[in-house]
């Protein structure tokens, strides 16, 4: 992805989205794969946080079938999805301050994101890319004293989110760089299509694990934090809690754990047909709404399998039109703030 | 929840007669409409009924049908309610209305859906290229685009690129040396 930028002195007149640079044809390899085949594709749409990707269309999939998934693997499908969320947040902290000049802020934060990377590969075998979240429940149940392990590290992020606010929020640089800087317009939030932290930072109350929940979300207790403001600071303050509210859920997650199976078994994958039909799910994801619209035609592949990432609609309609007007060397930091994550555009 | 979706889905029909209706669980609601009526009922839905959220536009080639069907996915933040309006085009003259007027990001969505699926959108002001770069052939997502023919004729076997068939065997041929034993088994 590229952003062609047409200004006067320093001052932005006109913005371009130009993407395409990152297209690994994605959609249409998952034509050709099998309902189990996709999930290695799948996690590759998005790097920082893969998992919510999977769950999208493990849910489409499970809303075509009709599939139940056992009460155990819901718990911890959300406990992946809250630890995915805090990783991706790490490197937002990271990338955010980064494109002010306050590196140390991200050597920090993606030094302490490892240690959710460690409970990631113990419980899936993968740091990075879990393929964990699959059709029928999750891959395998939580390793023994898995429980204990999280716990003791939110217990550390907790304590170390005091120091980013020291380092980052009270920062007089970062505040001078982000107040009133790449505003939203709160009337036109909603009908441009603004998702997820962008939205709640213009003050709007709205996420799906409330509005629209899945999994447990709604045996859970958790606030949905906003801001008022529509700048980067807004965002930022609006993730800055939500990072806290990961933490409670996860606790509550592990607090509720009923114990029982993990998986209801799918049918041999080779021979597995879904029935004629289609479903579109969605998620929370860091950036706002994750969606799948799957269809199938009775076959063993999809007939169609498409992403809506809420980079989609902040990377070009949003960012065009909210950067004229703005300073050239607050471009990246407001890119950074409306979650413009290239793989989701570039399928 | 059943008598909202029972209350919108008279609303709807009272204003579009011709709409078809197909019943589903939870909060979804599905219609389909003749696309000349597409327009219609999104600027309805969105400015009456309080559809306001554009989740998605999708494509599927039903190739067998000789039709491409368009569905639209809107969702209301105030009854919290998800709709699917779908419309089906001749695949053979696959033209649309240019309807980034109800809501701008649709143009990003009609960009994409031009190129992959080669969809005319009447009316629609964008740069020709989105995903794909200087290509001039068939759009990509079509059913009948043979992604392995494309991809043999593409990237393997033209002049200059033999050594990528068998990395073992090109060695052979160049060293002179025998394969050792345990490659044999893998080699094609």
């Amino acid at each position: 992805m590229m952003i062609r930028l047409k200004v006067t002195g320093d001052t932005v007149v006109k913005a371009t989205t130009e993407v395409g640079y990152l297209h690994r044809a994605f959609e249409k390899l998952l034509e050709k794969r099998n309902w189990m085949q996709c999930f290695p594709v799948l996690c590759r749409f998005c790097v920082p946080e893969p998992d919510p990707v999977e769950e999208a269309f493990a849910l489409a999939v499970e809303s075509i079938e009709g599939r139940e998934v056992p009460e155990r693997a819901k718990y911890i499908r959300v406990l992946v999805l809250e630890l995915a969320r805090m990783a991706s947040y790490m490197l937002w902290y990271g990338g955010q301050s980064g494109s002010l000049g306050l590196y140390t802020v991200g050597q920090w934060s993606v030094g302490d994101r490892n240690y959710i990377l460690d409970l990631f590969e113990e419980l899936t075998g993968g740091r990075v890319y879990h393929m964990y979240i699959w059709p029928g429940g999750v891959r395998r149940d939580m390793p023994e004293g898995f429980g204990e392990k999280v716990l003791k590290t939110m217990d550390y992020i907790e304590k170390r989110l005091d120091d980013y606010d020291d380092l980052m929020f009270e920062n007089a640089i970062f505040k001078r760089r982000t107040k009133g800087v790449g505003i939203i317009d709160k009337e036109k939030a909603v009908e441009w299509g603004v998702v997820g932290p962008p939205l709640r930072g213009c003050g709007i109350k709205s996420d799906i694990r409330i509005d629209d929940p899945y999994e447990v979300y709604d045996k859970l207790d958790f606030d949905v934090p906003t801001a008022e403001g529509g700048d980067i600071w807004a965002r930022a303050l609006v993730r800055r809690q939500e990072v806290r509210q990961s933490i409670r859920i996860v606790r509550q997650v592990l607090d509720k754990m009923p114990s029982g199976s993990v998986y209801n078994k799918v049918p041999n994958p080779q021979k597995w047909r879904l029935p004629e039909g289609d479903a579109y799910s969605r998620i929370e994801s860091v950036r706002g709404e994750i969606g799948f619209y799957v269809a199938s035609d009775g076959g063993l592949y999809p007939r169609r399998a498409h992403m809506r990432g809420a980079a989609y609609v902040h990377a070009v309609t949003l960012l065009e039109r909210i950067l004229p007007g703005e300073n050239i060397s607050d471009v990246s930091s407001i890119l950074n703030s409306l979650g413009a994550c290239p793989p989701e555009i570039e399928r | 929840m059943k008598e909202l979706k029972i209350k919108l889905t008279g609303q709807i029909k009272s204003h579009f007669s011709e709409i078809e209706e197909k019943d589903y669980e939870g909060n979804r609601l599905d219609f389909t409409v003749r696309k000349e009526t597409v327009s219609s009922v999104l600027v309805f839905l969105k400015d009456t009924l309080g559809f306001k959220h554009l989740s998605h536009i999708s494509c599927v080639d039903w190739i067998e049908e000789n039709v491409f069907e368009l569905i639209f996915i809107i969702w209301s933040p105030t009854d919290k309610l998800r709709v699917f309006i779908r419309t089906r085009i001749d695949r053979d003259n696959p033209v649309m209305d240019n309807m980034d007027m109800i809501w701008p990001q649709m143009n990003t969505y009609e960009r994409e859906l031009r190129e992959m699926y080669g969809i005319v959108f009447e009316g629609l002001d964008a740069p020709d290229e989105f995903l794909l770069e200087d290509w001039d052939g068939p759009p990509p997502m079509r059913r009948d685009f043979d992604t392995e023919a494309y991809a043999q004729d593409t990237f393997f076997e033209r002049p200059g690129r033999e050594d990528a068939q068998d990395v073992r065997e090109t060695l052979t041929k160049r060293t002179g040396e025998d394969l050792p034993d345990f490659a044999k088994k893998y080699s094609r």
